[in-house]
């Protein structure tokens, strides 16, 4: 998958996947909309925070390498297409996660002996 | 036993199959009960077997009556799931005719009961 | 041929990879592909864990944790290097969908489901999924509870995969799946009763099926076993793997939060 930096590459070389035509225009779209989602949870919530420490990150990749290849290799995880598509089910994750609200409290402990292994060391009978 | 049975079932909290009350309980299984009775004339002419529909009425009033006792919502409606399924199976004709005749067990004679037919079969 | 052809492409994937993968510049507990050697080992049959992969691994867990406190109850490791979360049963859609969506995570791939029967427990039937994320090389293991009448969310939504996996663990174990969209038997003949795999499913199954030359068709009875054939003694007398008395402990828990640097 040796490309050229001058001409746009024919394929992404992944059944399925097709050459995006603006990129950088899509990501930056696609960021800005997963930053609008996540800021919509509370502060403390762990998700959120790494979410955005992780985007911003990949925005500010976006903007300093003008260049797929550069861009690419500044992010280092797949191709430019791979990244549009890994933005797209985190902005999809980000917005279900505003239903199930992930940062609450445990919603059930775990019944006793539950996760005991192995189960041959539980004498007492079923409760 | 049973009321202590009861009184736990009542203080647990849980998590409804289908039905939340005794009420829709009922009503699905008198659904299931329904669709069964229509759909056994077709049964008995697609698989061609050896009874009559009256029968088979009979059969499947057997097999609901089996399960008069149930109270617990969840079971009943685990049982209706599962009549459910039963009922796409023959439909579809997934089954074949040894499969809708297996509800009759003709094939098992009954367990002896007085003294001298157990003594012939050789059963104790 | 074929099989040539298609190790080939891999290789070359990997390859291509391999290229492009520069060592992620986000910090934290991003899952990474370890490319150190396994240590030699005194004894060749018995794999070590990896201490690298264990420390990503470890921390991926409490980066899950952390993320979803709402539904992961336990996170650990089993057999050296092998990570398992153990979540509430209400969970199972939210975090299949965390790991399948999250860029840290990525795991899109659902290897198996699998079910265990434990019936001394409150909640006898445990739901195990196994994912696989290609993206960084890397396996997790999902596991929650249920028992015999309580539903459990199926995750079809999440992975299409889990269509044909559920609907097995329902046919062996019993286990309902709400909202699956076509729950019904997989392995079993139409009209058996019963769930294979529960343990208190004896071993002969309850009713055996002949061909009745009378009938022309296939009849089904009950299954009557002579007393002396009714005896399963299934435990050998000798130990079966005692090179693995001292092996790796069965889980070592990872503690939700370690000390903050």
């Amino acid at each position: 998958m040796v490309m050229s930096s001058l001409a746009p590459p024919q394929s992404t070389g992944l059944t399925g996947l097709a050459v995006s035509t603006n990129p950088h225009h899509t990501l930056a779209a696609l960021y800005c909309k997963i930053l609008r989602a996540v800021g919509k949870m509370p502060q403390e919530s762990s998700y959120r925070k790494y979410t955005e420490q992780l985007v911003n990150e990949r925005a500010n990749a976006l903007n300093n390498n003008k260049n797929i290849p550069d861009l690419e290799r500044a992010v280092g995880c797949g191709q430019v297409e791979e990244l549009i598509v890994q933005a797209e089910n985190e902005l999809v994750l980000a917005r279900k996660m505003l239903g199930w609200k992930p940062w609450e409290k445990l919603v059930q402990q775990a019944p006793p002996k539950q996760w005991d292994w192995p189960p041959a060391q539980i004498m007492e009978p079923k409760v | 036993m049973a009321g202590r049975e009861a009184v736990k079932r009542a203080v647990q909290q849980v998590r409804p199959i289908l039905s939340v009350d005794r009420e829709e309980a009922r009503k699905r299984a008198l659904n299931l009960y329904k669709a069964w009775y229509r759909q056994i004339p077709y049964i008995v002419m697609d698989y061609d077997i050896p009874m009559t529909v009256e029968q088979c009425r009979d059969k499947l009033r057997e097999e609901f009556v089996k399960h008069r006792n149930v109270t617990d919502i969840r079971v009943i409606d685990m049982l209706v799931i599962k009549g459910q399924m039963e009922l796409k199976e023959s439909v579809e004709i997934w089954k074949q005719k040894g499969h809708i005749m297996r509800y009759w067990k003709e094939s098992q004679d009954p367990k002896p009961t007085d003294f001298l037919s157990k003594f012939i079969q050789g059963v104790n | 041929m074929a099989a040539l052809i298609r190790n080939l492409g891999a290789r070359a994937a990997v390859a291509a990879l391999a290229s492009k993968h520069v060592v992620p510049a986000v910090g934290g507990a991003a899952l990474r592909m370890s490319t150190c050697p396994p240590t030699k080992a005194d004894k060749p049959t018995i794999r070590k864990p990896d201490a690298v992969a264990r420390t990503h691994l470890s921390d991926f867990g409490r980066y899950v944790a952390e993320c979803l406190p709402k539904y992961v109850q336990k996170v650990q490791l089993t057999s050296g290097d092998e990570l398992e979360v153990l979540i509430a049963p209400e969970g199972v859609v939210p975090v299949l969908q965390f790991l399948k969506d999250h860029h840290q995570a990525q795991f899109t791939n659902l290897v198996d489901i699998a079910g265990v029967d434990v019936p001394c427990r409150k909640h006898r039937f445990e739901v195990v999924y196994n994912l696989l994320s290609l993206r960084y090389n890397s396996r997790i293991r999902v596991k929650t509870y249920t028992d015999e009448l309580t539903p459990l969310d199926s995750a079809c939504e999440v992975h299409k995969a889990a269509n044909w996996y559920e609907r097995e663990i329902w046919d062996m174990y019993g286990v309902f799946f709400a909202n699956h969209p076509d729950l019904r038997r997989i392995l079993t003949d139409y009209g058996f009763e019963g769930h294979p795999q529960r343990r208190d499913f004896p071993l002969s199954g309850y009713v055996e099926l002949r061909y009745d030359d009378e009938k022309k068709r296939v009849v089904c009875e009950p299954l009557e076993l002579a007393q002396e054939f009714r005896k399963f003694d299934l435990s050998a007398p000798w130990e079966q793997f005692p090179n693995f008395r001292n092996a790796n402990p069965p889980a070592e828990v990872i503690p939700p939060q370690p000390e903050k640097k």
